[in-house]
């Protein structure tokens, strides 16, 4: 019992004095955010050895693998809502999110118990996406419920700055296994499923559903409060220009593909331009949420697309020192940093709590199929008119997107927070 | 609307949670050390015995010449395997101090892809005719195909390379080299080459190329380019760094000793199936040869009218004609690359 014990005082939350004052966190948002680390740990764990297993263990053609990819892409999307409005429906945020990272981690055992055939890996793959389309919108729902509204975007830099941290621990994890152990891509499927059952211990068992007002929406009702939460004004505006503002985002893949092309550097350099932009994010995201907060959240979103100018120019030009390399990455990661938990904070404010996790997943979904049509677009660009043409026009896109965005969210009273503090 | 931000949990949870904690950890612990200790068995294991037998011909036919090729092991067909030299004329095969995945030998050299110990990372070794390693490079992806012009100046490689799971999860590209067998450095990046297709250039993010295989001519080879869902056949020179496509559906091509024909698969069907083909080189027109299984191999000749190829198990011969059926040459052999006797 001694143990027990012992790990209770260690799981007390941190007295409030010994954090900043401007970091005062909910104790919810931090723990959402450890699942999220262990969850990103698990699931990054299997991406980085998954095409290597698929290519070893059940010697399949990169061709079959490939194939898996498209699958998901439009599934999640329908999924999402749906888990975002059943959230919503029931009030039952967490007990959502639980089924999503419950999936998640099934969908590891899986891979470890019958993973022996492609199939079976290509379907465990697509439930596995499906568990994290379920889980996004409630979860984040539940980040807003238990944030205040002035520091909203605080806390999802906090969430975000965790999640990033366990999506650059997984890969580590998975390589120092292989190291001790190559080829043993069984035993990483069973580790990355201990921190997926971790992950939804921290949620099922410490995370603490904000209590909220019951009484507001009796469930027939919600459907109605749905719709018209998402035929809102103000909502539609920010799903418009978060729409119109992915539009005119070129992928990190395609970019840094584009930067290899055009610059040619060595090519085992690639992963480490992940790891540089994830390590700036994850830096950047909880800095980046305070200044949100305290100067408004519109423009710091609207403000961090325009940091993608130079980095767009970076492709236009034929060399590039090292240091306007690492000048790229820095503004890429201070861009995810100043987007991604800010977007969700925006939109927190924006929506109703009975409709709260059906609009983010909304505003989810669409942003994430915004984002594909980007990335073919500007695909077909490169192909027909070449890269220099492509990232011209992207960057034109990007100054109309940012202005037309501008133009949408300034109408918002709520944008700005220091008129409400 | 006050958050609930200093709500906590109920003590049994919290103990419920730390007993998870702490049995995910041992677990986590526990998993890493037999795995660990696994591995340590299954190395020592290997130096006793490695990869099945070394391949013993079933009395191949009376052709001068030998062909190198590297041994199969059953239980991980696609690992690192030991090169083997078989005679053609007949007599015992003899094992090369060197373990490959895919082998490439010409003239005075060879290029060997290999699994190195991490499991997760490969390199070329460059080796002379007597196998002793000139030079090491680091590979980025899987090792694929590997070819060796034939005055042994050139190599070239192909591996896949995972996109990052970050951005593309689960897509492949691949990279294809061409190095110098002497010097050990890499002289050309296919990906960097102008490619034409008709007189216009070809510029697409999904321009990828894999397959190389040496003209006589020096500097002068051929090559799989693939965009948007096809393939084709590109020429290429490395003194003008140039590729123009020749024909559409050609993969992983393999020119005769005589220049005149390439052997190549044709993809027929859905994706991953394909049927080897010759094509003439002067007219373009192609004919499938006897094998009648999908095969996923860069063709290997081994004279002006026989090829060799890999299932994977086995090495085949067929005619290059078309005619016949093929015939398993080498069992539990995979990777063929002919020496022809001088």
């Amino acid at each position: 019992m001694y143990q027990v014990e012992s790990s209770r005082t260690l799981l007390q939350p941190r007295p409030a004095a010994t954090r900043r004052r401007s970091l005062r966190v909910p104790r919810t948002v931090v723990l959402l955010g450890v699942t999220s680390l262990f969850t990103d740990v698990s699931s990054e764990m299997v991406t980085t050895v998954l095409p290597l297993y698929v290519f070893f263990a059940l010697g399949a053609s990169p061709l079959q693998v490939s194939l898996v990819d498209g699958l998901y892409q439009g599934a999640t999307a329908i999924l999402r809502v749906a888990g975002g409005f059943v959230a919503d429906r029931w009030r039952r945020h967490k007990e959502v999110a639980a089924v999503g990272y419950g999936i998640s981690a099934v969908c590891k055992l899986g891979l470890f118990a019958l993973g022996g055939a492609l199939g079976a890996v290509a379907s465990i793959i697509v439930v596995d996406r499906a568990g994290k389309g379920l889980r996004t919108g409630p979860r984040d729902a539940m980040i807003s419920f238990s944030s205040s509204r002035e520091g909203l975007a605080t806390a999802f830099g906090v969430h975000r700055a965790l999640d990033t941290a366990g999506a650059m621990l997984g890969p580590l994890i998975a390589f120092g296994m292989l190291l001790l152990a190559p080829r043993d891509f069984h035993s990483v499927f069973l580790v990355s499923f201990c921190f997926a059952l971790l992950g939804l211990s921290v949620l099922v068992l410490l995370v603490e559903p904000a209590r909220r007002a019951r009484h507001r929406a009796a469930g027939s009702q919600s459907w109605q409060a749905a719709k018209r939460a998402m035929a809102a004004g103000p909502f539609r505006r920010l799903v418009i220009a978060g729409m119109v503002l992915s539009l005119a985002t070129i992928s990190d893949g395609l970019f840094y593909l584009g930067l290899q092309r055009r610059l040619d550097f060595d090519l085992s350099v690639f992963p480490l331009l992940f790891v540089g932009t994830a390590v700036v994010y994850m830096t950047l995201a909880v800095p980046a949420g305070q200044l949100a907060d305290r100067i408004g959240r519109g423009k710091v979103l609207v403000g961090a697309y325009l940091l993608l100018i130079p980095v767009y120019a970076a492709l236009l030009v034929t060399s590039l020192p090292v240091l306007g390399l690492a000048a790229c990455l820095l503004l890429l990661g201070a861009w995810y940093a100043a987007t991604d938990g800010v977007l969700a904070a925006l939109a927190s404010a924006e929506l109703p709590e009975d409709a709260r996790a059906t609009g983010l997943s909304v505003l989810g979904a669409v942003t994430g199929l915004a984002r594909l049509v980007s990335a073919l677009l500007f695909g077909a660009l490169w192909t027909v008119a070449g890269i220099q043409v492509a990232a011209i026009v992207f960057a034109g896109l990007l100054v109309v997107a940012a202005l037309t965005a501008a133009l949408l969210i300034r109408h918002d009273s709520d944008i700005a927070p220091e008129a409400a503090a | 609307m006050t958050p609930t931000s200093l709500q906590k949990p109920r003590p049994s949870r919290t103990r419920a949670f730390a007993l998870v904690a702490g049995l995910c950890l041992v677990a986590v612990a526990a998993i890493v050390v037999v795995a660990a200790l696994g591995e340590h068995r299954s190395s020592t294991n290997a130096a006793v015995g490695v990869v099945g037998k070394p391949a013993t011909p079933p009395r191949p036919g009376v052709k001068p010449g030998s062909v190198l090729v590297r041994a199969v092991d059953k239980r991980d067909p696609r690992l690192n395997g030991p090169a083997t030299m078989v005679p053609l004329a007949g007599g015992r095969p003899r094992r090369a101090p060197l373990s490959c995945e895919r082998i490439a030998l010409a003239a005075d050299g060879g290029i060997c892809l290999q699994l190195q110990h991490s499991g997760v990372d490969w390199k070329a070794v460059l080796f002379d005719s007597r196998f002793r390693v000139r030079h090491k490079i680091g590979l980025t992806g899987v090792p694929s195909r590997a070819r060796v012009s034939p005055d042994g100046r050139y190599g070239a490689y192909t591996t896949f390379v995972t996109g990052d799971s970050y951005a593309h999860p689960g897509t492949f590209s691949t990279r294809t080299k061409i190095v110098d067998m002497h010097r050990g450095t890499v002289i050309a990046d296919l990906e960097q080459f102008k490619a034409y297709r008709g007189g216009d250039r070809l510029d697409a993010p999904d321009v990828n190329y894999w397959g190389v295989t040496f003209s006589g001519d020096p500097g002068r080879f051929y090559a799989t380019l693939a965009t948007h869902g096809k393939t084709y056949l590109v020429a290429g020179n490395l003194r003008t760094r140039r590729l123009d496509t020749l024909r559409e559906n050609v993969e992983c091509p393999s020119l005769s000793p005589d220049g005149r024909r390439i052997a190549f698969k044709k993809r027929v069907g859905g994706p991953g199936h394909w049927r080897l083909h010759v094509l003439d080189l002067k007219t373009l027109r192609d004919h499938p040869l006897s094998e009648r299984r999908s095969i996923d191999d860069q063709v290997e000749w081994l004279d002006n009218r026989n090829v060799l190829y890999g299932d994977g198990h086995d090495v085949y011969e067929a005619r290059a004609d078309g005619g016949g059926s093929p015939r398993r040459l080498l069992a539990r052999a995979d990777s063929p690359t002919v020496q022809p006797a001088r």
